[in-house]
């Protein structure tokens, strides 16, 4: 061709890579000699295909290509002679031109041999029959083109959704990773049970797994503004995944916990894992949801199972009531604890509390963390030291063998306290503490003087706080504090004063106004002493129980008796729980002395005097200790 | 678990029911209120001659210590305590090739447990394989734990109810241990050697 | 007050009482014939080596109850005691005793344990059952086993981790020789072999072979980090 271009071919310079090393290094094959390379492509060389009319051999073609093939490889391997094959190939094909040469002579002279034209038969041929099967045979074509056309078709739509709707497969993963599923025959199972958690409910939490069918998707996701969503609005997620729960887990349930005094709801909480709010069972909520949803359930069925079996097999005083799905308890004379488990499946039905606003979110993580520890209880069982004991008793039961623990450690140890046991407790320590909150507020309220603060400490437990009450007196704290120490429990108080006494009360408030007030009194009249003290006065004599005097309705009047730096004039002071501080004062000797009959000289009048009563409301003075300040301080000057 | 003193009493002719009526009454015009019952029991193995020198092993049960079975291994120079779980009794039928028991030894305690203040009383019928051989009564005084400490105590109220049987010096057994803890096995030591007595004892309610 | 006799029923306790205080014997009789004392061992045993210990631990991690605190280690010291004395016939009569106590925990109790032959029974049985008798005892048994005529054949020390798989137990423990005792704990032993034992039990009342067909299949899913079998330990004195 005139207008060719050349073009050079060469192989790459590079050589070829034998091998490479672990460490990267490359070895290269050393490169081929002239004459080797010039054999490798001779061996390239196909004779078959060159020659285009091939011609029939008498001799058996295979056992020459067997042998071909024989000598080939032998020349490959032992690579002796490298002209070896091209050599045999050379050679059968002049082989075979001289017997076509022979033959063809032979022929020619049409002695010995003719050469006549073979008649080929006609096939027979049913034209309707090749109609059918090559109508079958299209038809069978046009299906594999048809399905084919189908498939690209929803590929391609379902990769158009694809940015909305995730695939299946993906849903089935994210699934996994949160709820435990297996596969059981063609359909796959999931349990939302607390069992792996410890639980030991009998109800199963099994759901199945399914994949949305195609033609659910559209008629629901246009005609979502149904009446019914009047909750927080779910996302129309459109997902290719579908659980089904059991009817019985469908729906919201939570448990409610009312706190009733003669019949009035005094606080109710209201336990939904969910929270209130969220309390649609919408029929496309995203599974997550749903199995959440359901999964409460259960978990408050549970809770409330238990609580019901507890308050029948306990022996209480009161025996607590179990009618239908209410548990009443009484934690204290005149105030009962109701429990009751709601469970509603109807979606339009909102839970009753929107009366009730007091939730009690201290009670409600209180049973909800009880189940939690019994759960945890039943899965977490100590090791055995050494390593070949027995698993199962605790390491106190254990050493109880050995140890020689008597009947009523073991007993002790086989006690278990009950969810229902406990969170009556709780209950009755809540009411004792807001109690306790009440009294030591209205007394703070009602006395001005001395004043009253408590403090409560922030770190309790959910049976035992702790308040701390300082009884002073404006202005005069440094001079004379009463601290007290109240801890609160379940049922009673304990007080500890402040001389170290600790008194036990009841759950009765007002024992702790009583004991309350007896400290008042008795700050006062040791904050007047130590007043006294520091004004160089006397205290000459004090007593918290003066068996003198009208009969206290509550506890003792106390008094105390304090003389001047000079010893003239004498205070008295007598505190009372009821009618508050009695002050008299009296001077000896009296300023003025007549000597009559009975008195006939002046020494006697040191014997001491009458006393007058001060009245005090009458006096100067922010409170009693400023007033006793100014009494003591005019006494004083006045000598 | 305080200190233990055990006691006989001896019957002067009264039969067992009798004496344990007796003390009941006192004890209870004493201000005492009946917990339930009690039981020691104590069942002797002796080593088969092929082990070599004789040795005993004692193993006692009291309902005080429901989940541990005592044994005291007497070897004739020494004694070791052991106590373990209830399963040591599955053990010694293991052992019955090495240790046998004689019937005829089975030794008992039991009767009425009172509780007055800080004292536990236990009234005790002793039986030796079923007969009758005396009372013994077992004073517990729980807050203390050191027999020096409150055997004065014990003595007085021991004497306050049983009368001047009592004698002024402890138990043999305590009178070495008077300064040290006392635990549980303590009284078990207590119980085996009054048992031994009572084994030995041909009679009924005879004195040592 | 009436008398109680507790028996621990894998994690629970049983307790008998009744309203007189029968005898001992008669509340372990009564036990022994309600089938409640767990005197039954099953046991797969098997050997893993050191530098695959690691693979296996985390594996038993996968499947084990409650290992989210991390695997329990024990430290325990093991001693062998055997009472023999000649018997009437010819057979001397032998009656093996073991001893534990943990290292790592001075207050645990120590415990004392019977094991008795392996049960010859079935052959198609997936695990070894042996008769098993255990107990808390107090330190003194050591002296008492020696004064009540014991010998003791070995000593080892055994260090590892312990799993929980329900009912079943899992430990994977090196064992050591005992060093000098005089020297400080955890110094002057010396390990026996380059690998760790492996074992899986459970002790259960007599008859609860159900366990058993539990303890192959979890045995199963340890394969092949570690091959647990039915080991015949008569066989194994044989060949020595």
């Amino acid at each position: 061709m005139p207008y060719s271009v050349n073009i050079s071919v060469e192989a790459p310079i590079e050589n070829q890579i034998h091998e490479i090393t672990y460490d990267g290094t490359e070895i290269y094959q050393p490169p081929l000699s002239l004459s080797e390379s010039l054999s490798k492509y001779a061996q390239k060389i196909d004779f078959s295909k060159t020659s285009e009319v091939e011609v029939k051999k008498e001799f058996s073609e295979t056992t020459e290509d067997n042998k071909l093939e024989a000598d080939s490889k032998e020349t490959f391997q032992s690579n002796l002679w490298p002209w070896d094959t091209v050599r045999n190939k050379l050679r059968s094909a002049l082989q075979e031109v001289c017997v076509l040469a022979d033959v063809l002579a032979i022929a020619k002279d049409k002695r010995y041999m003719v050469l006549d034209p073979v008649q080929q038969e006609p096939l027979e041929t049913k034209s309707m029959a090749q109609i059918y099967a090559r109508k079958k045979a299209l038809s069978g074509a046009a299906n594999v083109l048809l399905t084919g056309a189908e498939r690209l078709k929803t590929s391609q739509t379902e990769a158009a959704r694809n940015r909305t709707v995730p695939d299946f497969h993906i849903e089935l993963l994210r699934l996994r990773q949160n709820w435990r599923l297996k596969k059981v025959s063609n359909t796959i199972i999931g349990d939302l049970s607390y069992r792996t958690a410890g639980s030991k409910y009998i109800q199963t939490g099994t759901f199945e797994v399914s994949k949305t069918e195609e033609d659910e998707k559209p008629a629901t996701p246009p005609s979502s503004p149904s009446p019914l969503s009047t909750g927080p609005v779910v996302p129309k997620t459109n997902t290719a995944l579908k659980v089904s729960i059991p009817s019985e887990l469908k729906g919201v349930a939570y448990i409610e916990v009312l706190c009733r005094k003669d019949q009035d709801d005094l606080c109710s909480a209201n336990i939904n894992l969910l929270g209130n709010g969220h309390t649609t069972t919408h029929p496309d909520m995203h599974w997550q949801q749903k199995l959440e949803a359901a999964q409460n359930v259960l978990f408050c069925k549970e809770l409330f199972n238990q609580l019901a079996k507890e308050a029948v097999q306990l022996q209480a005083p009161i025996p607590h009531m179990v009618v239908g799905n209410q548990i009443m308890a009484t934690v204290l004379p005149g105030i009962q604890l109701i429990i009751g488990l709601r469970h509603s499946t109807n979606v339009e039905k909102k839970p009753a509390n929107s009366g009730k606003t007091e939730h009690d979110h201290v009670l409600e993580h209180s049973l909800h963390q009880l189940l939690r520890e019994v759960h945890h209880k039943n899965t977490h069982h100590p090791f055995p030291h050494p390593a070949t004991g027995p698993l199962g008793p605790s390491k106190k039961r254990m050493c109880a063998g050995p140890m020689a623990a008597d009947r009523y450690e073991l007993l002790e140890m086989t006690k278990t306290e009950t969810l229902l046991e406990q969170i009556i407790k709780q209950a009755q320590h809540f009411f004792m503490r807001m109690r306790t909150e009440y009294v030591l507020d209205t007394i703070a309220k009602e006395v001005k003087d001395p004043l009253i603060s408590s403090h409560w400490n922030t770190l309790n437990s959910p049976t035992q706080s702790c308040v701390k009450i300082n009884i002073s007196t404006h202005g005069y704290d440094a001079l004379c504090r009463t601290p007290l120490v109240i801890h609160v429990g379940e049922k009673t108080l304990k007080c500890i004063c402040r001389d170290g006494k600790v008194m036990y009360m009841s759950y009765e408030p007002q024992e702790l106004r009583d004991l309350v007030f007896c400290h008042i009194n008795q700050h006062q009249i040791l904050a007047v002493q130590a007043l006294a003290k520091t004004m160089g006065w006397q205290s000459l004599a004090n007593s918290n129980h003066l068996g003198t005097g009208a009969v206290e309705p509550l506890g003792n009047a106390s008094s105390c008796l304090l003389a001047s730096p000079t010893g003239d004039r004498i205070i008295a002071v007598r505190c009372e729980p009821q009618s508050g501080v009695q002050v008299s004062v009296a001077h000896s000797p009296r300023t003025d002395f007549f000597p009559s009959r009975l008195v006939t000289e002046r020494k006697w009048e040191h014997l001491g005097g009458q006393f007058r009563d001060v009245r005090l409301e009458k006096m100067e003075g922010r409170n009693f200790l400023h007033k006793m300040e100014l009494l003591m301080a005019s006494l004083t000057s006045n000598s | 678990m305080g200190v233990t003193i055990l006691q006989q009493f001896p019957t002067e002719n009264r039969t067992g029911p009798d004496t344990i009526e007796l003390l009941s009454k006192r004890i209870k015009a004493l201000g005492a209120m009946q917990h339930g019952n009690f039981l020691v029991d104590c069942e002797t193995y002796t080593s088969v001659p092929q082990l070599g020198h004789q040795r005993t092993v004692h193993v006692l049960h009291n309902s005080e210590q429901p989940a541990t079975v005592f044994s005291i291994l007497d070897t004739g120079t020494k004694t070791i305590p052991l106590a373990t779980d209830g399963l040591f009794d599955l053990l010694m039928m293991k052992m019955s090739s090495f240790y046998t028991s004689k019937k005829q030894t089975k030794a008992e305690s039991k009767g009425p447990r009172f509780e007055i203040g800080d004292f536990c009383v236990k009234l005790g019928t002793i039986t030796v394989s079923s007969n009758f051989k005396g009372i013994l009564v077992e004073v517990e005084y729980k807050p203390c734990v050191v027999p020096a400490m409150c055997w004065d105590l014990m003595k007085e109220f021991l004497q306050g109810f049983l009368g001047f049987s009592v004698p002024s010096t402890p138990p043999t057994y305590l009178q070495n241990r008077m300064q040290e803890l006392y635990t549980p096995i303590d009284t078990i030591h207590q119980y085996l050697e009054q048992f031994m007595i009572y084994r030995k004892s041909p009679g009924i309610g005879v004195r040592t | 007050m009436p008398r109680i006799f507790f028996i621990k029923v894998g994690q629970n306790y049983i307790i008998i009482m009744s309203a007189a205080p029968g005898s001992a014997m008669d509340s372990l009789s009564a036990a022994l014939k309600c089938n409640i004392i767990p005197n039954q061992e099953y046991l797969l045993q098997g050997s893993v080596l050191d530098q695959y210990v690691e693979v296996l631990l985390h594996r038993l991690r996968g499947l084990c109850d409650n290992v989210d605190s991390g695997p329990e280690s024990f430290h325990d010291h093991e001693l062998s005691f055997a009472l023999r004395a000649q018997g009437s016939g010819a057979a001397p009569m032998v009656l093996p005793l073991r001893v534990r106590r943990a290292l790592d925990s001075p207050e645990s109790p120590w415990q004392l344990r019977y094991v008795g032959q392996q049960e010859l029974g079935d052959k198609n049985r997936p695990t070894v059952v042996r008769s098993s008798i255990d107990m808390a005892c107090s330190s003194t048994i050591v002296e008492f086993l020696t004064e009540l005529g014991c010998r003791m054949d070995f000593e080892y020390i055994a260090r590892g981790y312990m799993f929980r798989k329900g009912r079943m137990k899992i430990t994977v423990s090196k064992i050591f020789k005992m060093g000098n005792m005089n020297t400080k704990p955890g110094e002057g032993v010396e390990p026996i072999s380059q690998s760790y034992l492996v074992e899986l039990s459970v002790l259960a009342p007599t008859g609860q072979d159900a366990i058993a067909e539990d303890m192959r299949i979890f045995a199963e899913q340890l394969r092949p980090l570690v091959q647990l079998e039915k080991i015949d330990y008569k066989r194994l004195g044989n060949m020595s």
